[in-house]
C-alpha cells in the first residue's frame, strides 16, 4: 500500500479520535469513584458562555469546595433544553444526593424538573423558575430588576421624556419579567413615553446596530435607553458615543457585569442593576446540602437587586 | 453577447429590487433617505460584506463554509487578547486576528482537499471547534480592555467609517483577483467541473486550499473589525453570521453548485439584506414581523431575479 | 401515426427548426439524417415533450397532442433514448431501468424481485449480460447506453425515439440492438432513429428524412437512396473521400511505454509512438484502451511500468505533469472530463495554456482574447462570441473547442480518445484532416477509436488490446478489418 496524503490524513484523524475517546473513557471511570458518606451534588448550568451565569456557576463550584464531605459535579447545557434534559437524566442515573438546576427556560425546562421530582431527588432551582416548582428556589425577582432600572430612569428624567427599550431574547422569563417591571413604571409616570422597543437578543453587536438605526429614526425624540442586560446596554452606549449624543441620553442595563461596572466608574454608563451572582450561587449550595441531609430548607430565598450608580459603586468593586 | 446581456439583466433585476425597496422606505419613513443613514447602512453591512466576499470564493468552488460565525468569534477573541493597552503595537492584534482566521480556513481547505471530507461536514466541525476554542481562550467571558488604537479601527477616516473602507478594499481586491489572476479563473473552472478542470491541468487542490484560506483570512478580518466595533472579543459573537453571508452571495446570483457568480452580485446581495435590516428598524416593525418580512423579501428577490434571468 | 405538422423552434432569437412536417408510421424505422445542428435532436425533443414548439403541432393517433413534459409523452406511448445519457449514478441498473414505472406490491412498496426480473428480461432482449444489481456508475459508457435502451423498451411505448443509440456501442452490441429493433418493428412499434453511421441507415431504415440547417430537405424510402446521394442531400454538396492521404512517419521515437500495468484494468502494455506517426489503440469496449491512455496523461496513473518521453523517463502523477512534459489529451468523456459548462468558449479553450497568456500571476486579457479568437477561427468553432457558455454549443463545436484547448499549449504528443464520437460527417472530415496535419508537423498521435474504417485509414500502426493486454501490433497498410477484429475478440 502506498501512503498517499489522503490516506495519511485519514489515518492521523483515526488515531486522534481513538486517543480522544480512550482518554474520555478513562476519565469518566475516575469520576465515578465515590467515597462513602460523601454528599454528591449535580449542577447543570444554563450557559457558561454568558457572563452572569459563568460568574454564578464559578461561585457555586468554589463554594462547594469549601464544604467538607461535599462533592459537586458541574455540566454546561449551552442554552440547549434537550441537552440539559439528558444531563438531568444522567444525574438521576448516577443517583446524586441533590441537584442544582439553572433552567434554560420557563416552559421548556419544566419536564426536566418533573423528571427529577419523580425520581425523588431533592432539587434546588437557581436564577430561573420553571412551571413546576422545585424543593427550593434561590434567585432574584426579574420583575424587580425591570422596576428598579426604569424607576432610576424616571427619576433622572423627572418623569418626562421618550424612552427606548432593548429586549432580551423574546419569550425568556428574564425578558418577560424585566419588561413587565418596566411597564409598571411607565404606568406610574404618564409623562414617560415608550418611543420604540425591539429585541437585540442579549447581543452587543445587534444592540449597537439597532441603536444606530434608532438614532436615525428617532433623533431628538428620546432621552433614555433601558436595556434588558448590560451587554446590550454597552452596545447602545457605543452607538450613542460614536454619534456624539451620549450626553443627552441616559443608559441603564441590568446584571452588573465587569465592563458595565468599569463604564459606570468612568461615568459613561449611568447605572446598572446588580444581581448578586455570588449570593445566588452560595445560597443554592447551602440549600442543596440541607435538602440532601433531609433537613428543613426555605421554599424560596430571594436575593435582592440593587441599583449601582457612580455614588455607591465602591461597595460592589472587589 | 448573449451571456453579457444575461449578466446585465441579472444585475439589473437585483438592482431593481433594491431600488424598489429603497423607494418604498423613502416614502414610508422620513429618515431613510439621508447621508447620515446611508453611512449608517454602509457601516452595518461592512462585516457581513467582508464575510460574503470571502465565502463567495468558497461557494464558487462548489464548496460551502458554515464556520464563518464561529471563526469571527475566535478571531475577535484572539485579537482582543493581544490588544490590551500598552502590551503590543496595534499591528500585533490585527495580525493575530487575521492569522487565526486564515489558519481556520486552511484547516478547512486541507481536510476538504487532502482528507476528501465533504465541505459541509468539515466546516460544520470547524463551526463547533472554533466556538469551543473561543470559549476556552476567553474563559467564557468577553475579553475587554482593548487599546484605543485598535478600537479606533471602528472610527472614521476622512469622514468614512474604517469598516466601510475595509469592505470596499476587500471587495475591489476580490473583484480584481477573480477577473485578472490565473488562480481566479481556476476557481471558476474548479467550481464549474472539477474533473474537467483537473484534466485540463488546473491544480485543483491548490485552488480549493486557496479559496478556503482566503475565506478564512477575510473571516479573521471581520472578527477584528467586529471586536473593534463592540470594543470586546466576544466568544459568543457572530451567531449565525454564516447564514446572512451565504444568503447575500446566493441573492447575488452565485450558484450553490459552483462555477457561476460575481463579486458585484455579492455586493448587491449584501446591500439588499442591509437595507432591509435598516429599513425595518427605522419603521419600528416588531421583531416577530421583521423575521417574516426579511425572509419573504429574500426569497422573493431571488425568485424574481431568476425568473427575469430565465425569460 | 405520429405526425409533425409545421413544427418550428427558436432559441433566443435563433431559429434551429424552421416549420417542418414529417409523418412517422407504426411498424416502420424512420431515420432522421443531417449534420450536427441540422435540427434532428430538436425535432425529436419536441416529439418527446422535452421542448415546446414555437409553431405548429404534434398529431398523435389522429388527434392534436399537447405534450407539456416528457411524462405526458410517455403516458401517451412515446419514449426517447437520449444522446447525452441521463442515468442516476448511485442507483442500481434495475432501479434505473424501472425508474418511474417501478413494479409495486401492496401498500405501494417496491416489489424488488419483480423489479429485478423485469430488468433482467429487458436486458436479455438486448442480449446483454449486465448484472441488474450493479450500480450505474460502475458501468462503462457503452453499458450505460444499453441500460438506457432497455429503459425505453420497458415503457411498452408505441413510438421509440432513438438519438444516436449506437454512438458508444461495440459491434456485437449494435448487432443485438438491431435484432431488438427488428422485433419491435414486427410488433408494430414506430422507431425514429438518428445516426452518423452510413452503413446503419441502410441496414435499418425503411424511410429516411434529411434535415439541413433546420429545414427538411426531403423524405424518401431507403430503397431509393444510396450513401452518395444521402451525403449530398445532407451536406448540400458532393463530398470527396473524407480520409486524407497518409504520409510516412519518421523513425524518431517520441513516446515509449514499457510494462504499463494497473490491475485489473490492464497489464504489461508496451508500445511506442514515433514523431509524425499515428498509432491507434483498437479493441472492444472494456478492453482497457481508455484506461491506458488515461495513465499516460496522468488522469489515473499506472501502478507499474515506465513511460519514456523524448528520451527521458517521466513520472506522471497528474495531467499537470503530462502537460508540462508536452503531452496533451482530448478525452472520450466530453461532459465529465472536458467541458467547463458555464464559462465561455474562449475561456474553455485557453484554460490549459493560460500561463502562456499571463504576466506573472496576472492574465493578459488582450493576449488571451487574441489566442482564443485565433483558435476559434482555425478550428472553425461556431459560436456567437468567445464569451458564449460552451454548454450552449453543438457537440461537434464543443469537440473542436476541446481540440483547440489541447493544441493551444503546443504538445508534442496528442492523445485523442474517440475524437469523432457523436459528431457529424463534416466535422469528422475536419478532424481527420487535422490529425494528418499534426502528424505532418512531426507530432505523435495516439488515437483511440471504435470505428475501424477510421483506424485503418488514419493510423500507421494499430495496437490491438484484448482484455487489458496487447494481443497484436499491426501495420495498418497491410491489415484489414477482419484481422483487427480477430485479435480484438475474446478467445
Amino acid at each position: 500500500m502506498r501512503l498517499t496524503p489522503r490516506k495519511a490524513v485519514s489515518a492521523f484523524l483515526a488515531v486522534c479520535a481513538l486517543t480522544l475517546s480512550l482518554t474520555c473513557v478513562s476519565g469518566c471511570k475516575k469520576a465515578e469513584a465515590r467515597k462513602e458518606g460523601e454528599i454528591l451534588i449535580g449542577f447543570s448550568s444554563r450557559d457558561l458562555s454568558a457572563e452572569y451565569t459563568a460568574k454564578m456557576s464559578e461561585a457555586i463550584v468554589a463554594y462547594a469546595k469549601t464544604k467538607p464531605g461535599v462533592k459537586l459535579v458541574m455540566v454546561d447545557a449551552q442554552s440547549d433544553v434537550q441537552k440539559q434534559f439528558s444531563q438531568v437524566e444522567n444525574f438521576i442515573a448516577q443517583k446524586v444526593d441533590a441537584i442544582i438546576l439553572n433552567p434554560c427556560e420557563l416552559e421548556a425546562s419544566t419536564p426536566a424538573v418533573d423528571r427529577i421530582k419523580a425520581a425523588g431527588i431533592p432539587l434546588v432551582l437557581v436564577n430561573q423558575v420553571t412551571k413546576s416548582a422545585g424543593d427550593s428556589y434561590i434567585g432574584s425577582n426579574d420583575f424587580d430588576a425591570g422596576r428598579i432600572a426604569m424607576e432610576a430612569i424616571a427619576k433622572k428624567l423627572n418623569g418626562q421624556g421618550g424612552v427606548l427599550m432593548l429586549h432580551g431574547i423574546m419569550g425568556t422569563s428574564a425578558q418577560l419579567q424585566r419588561e413587565a417591571g418596566a411597564r409598571e413604571i411607565f404606568a406610574k409616570y404618564p409623562g414617560l413615553k415608550l418611543v420604540d422597543h425591539q429585541t437585540a437578543s442579549w447581543d452587543r453587536a445587534k444592540a449597537m446596530a439597532l441603536t444606530e438605526n434608532w438614532i436615525q429614526a428617532h433623533k431628538g425624540k428620546f432621552s433614555a435607553i433601558f436595556a434588558h442586560n448590560d451587554e446590550m446596554a454597552m452596545g447602545a452606549l457605543l452607538a450613542l458615543e460614536r454619534a456624539g449624543i451620549k450626553k443627552d441620553v441616559t443608559v441603564i442595563g441590568i446584571d452588573a457585569i465587569a465592563q458595565a461596572l468599569t463604564a459606570v466608574k468612568e461615568g459613561r454608563l449611568d447605572a446598572t442593576v446588580f444581581q448578586d451572582a455570588v449570593g445566588q450561587g452560595k445560597g443554592s449550595v447551602d440549600a442543596a446540602i440541607l435538602l440532601a441531609k433531609k433537613q428543613p430548607c426555605p421554599k424560596e430565598t430571594l436575593i435582592p437587586f440593587k441599583l449601582i450608580t457612580r455614588d455607591n459603586l465602591s461597595q460592589f468593586l472587589k | 453577447m448573449l451571456t453579457l446581456d444575461r449578466n446585465l439583466l441579472h444585475r439589473f433585476g437585483l438592482l431593481l429590487v433594491i431600488l424598489f425597496v429603497g423607494l418604498a422606505l423613502s416614502l414610508l419613513t422620513d429618515t431613510f433617505l439621508s447621508v447620515a443613514n446611508f453611512t449608517n447602512v454602509a457601516r452595518q453591512i461592512s462585516i457581513n460584506g467582508i464575510l460574503a466576499v470571502g465565502v463567495t470564493f468558497v461557494l464558487l468552488t462548489a464548496g460551502v463554509d458554515l464556520s464563518l460565525g464561529s471563526v469571527v468569534a475566535l478571531s475577535g477573541v484572539a485579537c482582543a487578547t493581544f490588544a490590551h493597552p500598552g502590551d503590543h503595537s496595534v499591528f500585533v492584534p490585527i495580525a493575530v486576528g487575521l492569522l487565526t482566521g486564515a489558519a481556520c480556513g486552511l484547516v478547512n481547505g486541507t481536510l476538504v482537499t487532502l482528507g476528501g471530507v465533504a465541505p459541509f461536514i468539515v466546516t460544520l466541525g470547524m463551526m463547533t471547534i472554533a466556538r469551543g476554542l473561543a470559549l476556552i481562550f476567553s474563559g467564557g467571558r468577553p475579553v475587554a480592555d482593548m487599546s484605543n488604537e485598535l478600537t479606533a479601527l471602528a472610527g472614521d477616516l476622512f469622514g468614512i467609517p474604517i469598516p466601510v473602507l475595509c469592505f470596499a478594499g476587500v471587495a475591489a481586491a476580490a473583484w480584481f483577483f477573480l477577473r485578472n489572476f490565473r488562480l481566479g479563473r481556476h476557481i471558476y473552472a474548479v467550481g464549474g467541473n472539477e474533473n474537467a478542470a483537473r484534466a485540463a491541468g488546473v491544480p485543483v487542490e491548490k485552488v480549493k486550499l486557496l479559496a478556503y484560506g482566503l475565506c478564512g483570512l477575510l473571516t479573521g478580518l471581520a472578527g477584528v473589525v467586529l471586536a473593534a466595533r463592540i470594543t470586546t472579543g466576544q466568544p459568543n459573537a457572530g451567531q449565525a453570521y454564516e447564514l446572512d453571508a451565504i444568503a447575500a452571495v446566493v441573492i447575488g446570483g452565485t450558484s450553490l453548485a459552483g462555477g457561476v457568480g460575481t463579486i458585484t452580485g455579492t455586493l448587491l446581495g449584501v446591500l439588499l439584506i442591509g437595507v432591509i435590516n435598516n429599513g425595518l428598524d427605522l419603521m419600528g416593525v416588531s421583531s416577530y414581523y421583521q423575521a417574516v418580512i426579511k425572509g419573504v423579501i429574500i426569497v422573493g428577490a431571488v425568485w424574481l431575479d431568476r425568473r427575469q434571468a430565465r425569460s | 401515426m405520429l405526425r409533425a405538422l409545421e413544427l418550428s423552434k427558436d432559441f433566443g432569437g435563433l431559429t434551429v427548426l424552421h416549420p417542418t412536417s414529417i409523418d412517422f408510421h407504426l411498424g416502420e424505422v424512420h431515420a432522421l439524417m443531417g449534420e450536427n445542428g441540422a435540427g434532428k435532436s430538436t425535432l425529436m425533443k419536441i416529439l418527446a415533450g422535452l421542448y415546446r414548439p414555437n409553431g405548429g403541432q404534434v398529431e398523435w393517433r389522429e388527434r392534436q397532442a399537447e405534450f407539456t413534459s416528457p411524462h405526458d409523452a410517455l403516458v401517451a406511448g412515446i419514449a426517447m433514448i437520449h444522446q447525452e445519457l441521463m442515468p442516476i449514478p448511485d442507483l442500481t441498473v434495475a432501479e434505473n431501468i424501472t425508474l418511474g414505472s417501478e413494479p409495486c406490491s401492496a401498500f405501494g412498496l417496491i416489489d424488488r424481485p419483480a423489479q429485478l426480473a423485469r430488468a433482467k428480461e429487458l436486458l436479455s432482449e438486448l442480449e446483454s449480460d449486465i448484472g441488474p444489481t450493479r450500480l450505474m456508475h460502475t458501468l462503462t459508457v457503452a453499458q450505460t447506453q444499453v441500460v438506457e435502451i432497455a429503459k425505453a423498451l420497458g415503457r411498452q411505448a408505441d413510438v421509440i425515439l432513438m438519438d444516436e443509440p449506437t454512438a458508444a456501442l461495440s459491434d456485437h452490441e449494435i448487432a443485438a440492438l438491431f435484432r431488438a429493433i427488428a422485433r419491435l418493428k414486427a410488433r408494430g412499434v414506430a422507431i425514429v432513429y438518428t445516426t452518423h453511421k452510413m452503413d446503419e441507415v441502410f441496414r435499418l431504415a425503411d424511410r429516411i428524412s434529411v434535415l439541413r440547417d433546420g429545414r427538411l430537405v426531403g423524405t424518401a424510402p431507403a430503397s431509393e437512396l444510396n450513401p452518395a446521394k444521402l451525403i449530398t442531400m445532407m451536406v448540400g454538396r458532393e463530398l470527396a473521400d473524407v480520409f486524407p492521404v497518409r504520409l510516412p512517419s519518421s523513425n524518431e521515437v517520441l513516446l515509449e511505454v514499457t510494462g504499463l500495468t494497473r490491475e485489473p484494468a490492464y497489464r504489461d502494455i508496451s508500445f511506442h509512438v514515433c514523431r509524425g506517426e499515428v498509432v491507434a489503440l483498437a479493441g472492444l469496449m472494456g478492453a482497457g484502451r481508455t484506461e491506458v491512455v488515461s495513465a499516460i496523461y496522468g488522469l489515473q496513473p499506472a501502478s507499474e511500468g515506465r513511460i519514456i518521453f523524448n528520451g527521458t523517463p517521466l513520472a506522471i502523477g497528474s495531467p499537470q505533469d503530462a502537460l508540462a512534459a508536452g503531452i496533451g489529451m482530448v478525452t472520450e468523456d466530453r461532459k465529465g472530463l472536458g467541458l467547463i459548462p458555464a464559462i465561455g468558449v474562449g475561456q474553455n479553450i485557453t484554460l490549459s495554456a493560460l500561463r502562456d497568456f499571463s504576466r506573472g500571476p496576472l492574465i493578459d486579457h488582450t493576449a488571451e482574447a487574441a489566442a482564443s479568437h485565433t483558435q476559434m477561427t482555425e478550428f472553425s468553432v461556431k459560436a456567437n462570441s468567445p464569451s458564449q457558455p460552451i454548454a450552449q454549443l453543438s457537440g461537434g463545436n464543443q469537440q473542436k473547442a476541446l481540440l483547440a484547448r489541447c493544441l493551444l499549449g503546443g504538445p508534442e504528443l496528442i492523445i485523442l480518445d474517440e475524437p469523432t464520437r457523436g459528431i457529424d460527417i463534416g466535422a469528422k472530415a475536419e478532424i481527420y484532416a487535422l490529425i494528418q496535419k499534426l502528424a505532418r508537423a512531426g507530432k505523435g498521435i495516439l488515437l483511440v477509436s471504435s470505428e475501424l474504417p477510421e483506424v485503418l485509414s488514419l493510423a500507421h500502426r494499430i495496437v490491438v488490446l484484448r482484455r487489458g493486454s496487447v494481443s497484436a501490433t499491426l501495420d495498418a497498410a497491410t491489415t484489414d478489418q477482419e484481422t483487427v477484429l480477430r485479435h480484438a475478440m475474446p478467445l
